[in-house]
């Protein structure tokens, strides 16, 4: 594993990383960070104090719903889930995403020789 | 009477339909605001380890917030379960408690930036939008319910005053009467004014409301812009706008609307509005038909019933010199102006300006030429008395405490017709009038040259008229 990335890094994937683990099933906001980070293999540990914000916005978008209930084991809990908007709006970031990475990956390596 | 179908539906549906959406908004953002916690609220955090810490971080994180106050409970809430969860993971790492709380909320960052962002995310342009839309639709519907609820409220007023004082007079107290003789100005006046007044009141709090609660902004904040807006908008319609019988009493009440409206946008804008159900919204909508079918119906007979007179004499047993029109100018002698060639007139409502038209006929005797009767005089007017009322003991005529004329107007002659416009509803005590033709003849001295007639006027605009009116 090549460790964690940087917060610089990771500035601006916030979004795609929610939305990726709500595709799965609702989660509260906690079991959201938690999520990135073992999906990742502990190598994305989303800043919490970006990570509410992160989750306001997209509600306020239409690509999160959010209702409280019950959870599992304890008290009552903020639970989120994704939208069709949601859905559509991870999508466009995924795209966004391999492309960009796919450019990223060719500029590091250099030219081809 | 003819009703005019289109204008009445577009009221009678606007406006129940504008008056339900607002009270459907305006219920729905007092949930946000936080007035009406439901089942789907944020659970009210216990005390626990650390709670000082966390409330303090919080405490200054809320600062920042400014949103409404169920999403800052809401807010809260989630961090505080954060918070707890963060900890107990730490703790579970081998983290000591206090130790725990100081890393959990370390991970959150600095307060007043989580705050701030959260701000940002929670106010977005959209919901600038939704709150600038549903605040004017909600202030409509607000306007239409107050001035269902003012007139309703008016008329109860004057129910209570009447009451008072027939039961004073009952144990022998006597007030003094002060809207004698005033043709309901002063109650009508204050009618309006209340109307409006409440109605603003309504209209700007429902804007504040809805804005806060769509926009997501502290009503505080969306405060500060409806109390310009409704101060203005209100203001005008009531100083400039909203015309009909004025009085000193309700100029005074139309001068207090801006001052109302902005009132109305910060005053106990954090408490409940009066819960309005469905009964309240029916009745309201049956209100609204039955006011406007009235408005539709009396507007159509008042059209064929507009305001004129004859200048005929009153028909009862006099003499001339009753009329004390003298006092005015003596009567032109026959030898210049002979019998018959001012032959009557009358007047009527001005469809143009609204004013008193009144006219005389001149050489209506195909006989006798409009401009050789007229030859030997100038500078003929309309001059405008001050009379007896007619319903009084006499004929009426010229009140003879005055020696100057109430108003004067130059005749035009158009045709064979000798005629001018006053606006005695733009005067503060019109009452009584007696108009009289005169001019000035050939050994250039004024004369009657026509007795004209006289009636009844009472100010009819708006509070600025009746502010800049002349004396």
């Amino acid at each position: 594993m090549p460790g964690r990335i940087r917060g610089q890094l990771l500035k601006g994937t916030t979004t795609l990383l929610v939305l990726t683990v709500l595709r799965e099933g609702e989660l509260y906001g906690y079991e959201i960070a938690q999520r990135i980070r073992d999906n990742s293999g502990g190598a994305f540990v989303p800043n919490e104090g970006s990570l509410y914000p992160a989750l306001h916005a997209l509600e306020a978008d239409g690509a999160l719903e959010a209702s409280w209930r019950e959870s599992d084991r304890g008290p009552r809990r903020r639970y989120y889930k994704i939208t069709k908007t949601g859905l559509e709006m991870l999508e466009t970031h995924a795209q966004e995403w391999a492309a960009f990475s796919l450019g990223m990956s060719r500029a590091v390596a250099g030219p081809k020789q | 009477m003819t009703i005019d179908w289109l204008p009445a539906f577009g009221f009678f549906g606007g406006g129940g339909a504008l008056l339900i959406t607002a009270v459907t908004l305006v219920r729905r953002c007092e949930r946000r605001l936080g007035h009406r916690p439901d089942e789907s609220g944020p659970p009210v955090t216990p005390g626990q380890t650390g709670a000082d810490e966390i409330s303090a971080y919080l405490d200054r994180m809320t600062t920042e917030l400014r949103l409404p106050a169920a999403d800052v409970a809401e807010v809260r809430a989630e961090l505080v379960d954060h918070v707890h969860d963060s900890m107990a993971s730490l703790e579970a790492e081998g983290f000591e408690p206090e130790r725990a709380i100081r890393e959990a909320l370390g991970r959150l960052g600095p307060p007043a930036e989580l705050g701030r962002q959260l701000r940002v995310a929670h106010q977005s342009t959209r919901r600038l939008l939704a709150g600038a839309g549903g605040g004017v639709i909600a202030a409509g519907g607000g306007f239409v319910l107050g001035y269902l609820g003012g007139i309703a409220l008016g008329l109860l007023g004057f129910l209570a005053v009447f009451a008072v004082v027939a039961l004073l007079a009952a144990a022998g107290v006597h007030l003094p009467n002060i809207i004698a003789n005033d043709d309901g100005t002063t109650i009508n006046s204050l009618l309006y004014a209340t109307t409006l007044l409440v109605a603003a009141a309504v209209a700007t709090r429902y804007a504040v409301r809805t804005s806060a609660g769509l926009s997501r902004r502290a009503p505080r904040t969306v405060a500060v812009f409806w109390a310009v807006a409704g101060a203005l908008v209100f203001g005008w319609l009531a100083i400039f706008e909203m015309r009909g019988p004025q009085s000193w009493p309700g100029v005074a009440l139309e001068l207090c609307i801006p001052v109302v409206a902005i009132a109305a946008a910060f005053v106990r804008v954090e408490r409940p509005m009066p819960h309005v159900g469905r009964w309240a919204i029916i009745v309201s909508a049956i209100s609204l038909v039955v006011l406007s079918l009235g408005l539709v119906v009396s507007s159509g007979v008042s059209v064929s019933g507009s305001a004129s007179g004859s200048a005929t004499l009153p028909a009862t047993s006099f003499e001339m010199s009753d009329l004390h029109l003298d006092t005015v100018a003596p009567m032109a002698p026959a030898a210049w102006l002979p019998e018959g060639i001012i032959t009557g007139g009358g007047w009527g409502s001005d469809s143009t300006s609204g004013g008193t038209r009144v006219d005389d006929t001149v050489g209506a005797d195909p006989a006798v030429p409009t401009a050789p009767s007229l030859k030997n005089w100038h500078e003929v007017r309309f001059e405008a008395w001050r009379a007896l009322p007619m319903d009084e003991p006499g004929p009426g005529g010229i009140d003879t405490r005055y020696s100057a004329p109430l108003a004067i107007q130059p005749a035009v002659l158009s045709g064979n017709s000798l005629s001018a416009v006053f606006h005695f509803e733009r005067l503060r005590d019109a009452g009584s009038w007696w108009v009289v033709l005169t001019a000035v003849g050939p050994d250039g001295h004024r004369y009657r040259i026509g007795d004209g007639g006289g009636g009844n006027s009472s100010f009819n605009g708006s509070a600025w008229d009746w502010l800049t009116a002349p004396q």
